[in-house]
């Protein structure tokens, strides 16, 4: 069934030309796309392992950590293994990660990460 | 309490009220009629039910999964336990005939001279092999919670426990041994499998209890709580049989043991859905806002 659109010559025309338009519109998004996919992902990465080297960090972390220790009071208990803790005090994605896995998986961690970092 | 847990003992719930209507009418008649009626047709209703949301379910969480994770063969080993547990409950209501559903013996495997009936056959996978499948998952369990430091150390009481049930089993084992020389047949003896294979359970619900006390009340210490329940009740159910067998027990008690078994069916079908929740509202962000 695929190749049947290949026979239609006005797919090819329509496909042609989506083609040429998108380098130029790909170019314009990649200087500020990327730059912006930058920055957040440097911020995810300090969030993650509860790095506070930059001030407007920490509400972040305060929120990142506010929402994993809700969440993994709801999956664990009260009383939080002392294994979730890393070096450190505070929960991170990054201490906590281990456990969660074993014990949700990988695909539910993953979605984990995701919601606690969203809109941050 | 999350919504699929909550259907789950709603309908234990309605099950057991109707089920105690029929409990007084005996108490009150003395005629086990009613209460015959109900456990044939509701009862084996509500044991197919359950077990097939428990396989189902567990299969489910088994699905979340990837295969090199060690909680994939937990859940692997847990949701062949309840398929077992869904065969030879259907395996049985097929052979006694308890539903209605007509000329049914040509569904069922042939068991040849291995075991005594068909129902025997049903008892035996349903039983001992779903309790081994468990007894598996369980212990694979333990060792996840080892390695994360969640067991915790046992009390005086757990140790006192764990000894009477070694001693009992043992004690059991001295009695079915010598038996086993007899004219048993072999589905007989792998039905003596029941009580060792329980008192390991047992001890795996004690360990796995003491961890669970120790992290609180969260959803996956629900589950595994669930499984602590279930085996604990399918313990006392088990108790109540061999009680019976020695006339220890008055006609009231002994019909009123008999719902223990819808409880355990209960406890069984809760576990993964305890999981499946936790697992399933992690890619939710309102599960996450703080309360």
């Amino acid at each position: 069934m695929k190749f049947l659109p290949r026979l239609n010559l006005g797919f090819w025309k329509r496909a042609q030309s989506g083609v040429s338009a998108e380098p130029i519109l790909l170019g314009q998004a990649s200087v500020s796309g990327l730059d912006e996919l930058s920055k957040r992902l440097s911020r995810w990465g300090s969030l993650w392992s509860a790095e506070n080297e930059a001030e407007d960090n920490s509400t972040a972390q305060a929120l990142v950590t506010e929402r994993l220790t809700v969440w993994l009071e709801r999956s664990f208990g009260e009383h939080l293994p002392a294994s979730l803790y890393g070096d450190g005090d505070a929960i991170s994605l990054s201490s906590s990660i281990p456990i969660l896995t074993a014990f949700l998986g990988r695909r539910a961690t993953r979605e984990l990460s995701r919601s606690v970092l969203q809109d941050i | 309490m999350p919504r699929l847990v909550r259907s789950i003992w709603i309908l234990t719930g309605v099950h057991l009220v109707a089920g105690m209507v029929a409990y007084v009418h005996f108490l009150v008649t003395g005629s086990y009629r009613l209460l015959g009626w109900y456990f044939t047709i509701f009862g084996s209703l509500f044991f197919l039910i359950m077990a097939a949301a428990e396989c189902s379910l567990a299969f489910v969480c088994r699905s979340w999964f990837e295969s090199d994770e060690p909680m994939r063969l937990a859940w692997s080993m847990i949701a062949f336990a309840a398929l077992a547990r869904l065969a030879g409950t259907g395996i049985r209501e097929l052979a006694d005939g308890r539903l209605n559903w007509g000329p049914n013996q040509w569904l069922l495997p042939h068991v040849g001279g291995w075991f005594a009936s068909q129902s025997q056959f049903g008892m035996v996978i349903g039983g001992p092999l779903s309790m081994a499948f468990l007894a598996a998952g369980l212990g694979r369990v333990l060792s996840v919670q080892r390695k994360f430091r969640l067991s915790g150390s046992l009390t005086r009481g757990d140790k006192a426990l764990l000894i009477l049930i070694v001693a009992f089993s043992l004690s059991q084992l001295a009695i079915n041994v010598p038996l086993l020389r007899q004219h048993t047949s072999p589905g007989t003896s792998l039905l003596w499998l029941s009580d060792p294979l329980l008192a390991l359970l047992l001890i795996e619900a004690v360990l796995v209890r003491r961890s669970v006390l120790r992290i609180g009340q969260g959803l996956l210490a629900r589950c595994w709580g669930s499984f602590v329940v279930a085996i604990v009740t399918t313990s006392l159910g088990d108790a109540s049989i061999w009680a019976n067998n020695r006339n220890l027990l008055p006609d009231s008690l002994i019909a009123l043991s008999w719902y223990i078994w819808f409880v355990a069916a209960a406890a069984f079908t809760c576990a993964p859905a305890y999981q499946l929740e936790a697992m399933s509202a992690t890619s939710s962000l309102r599960q996450l806002e703080v309360r």
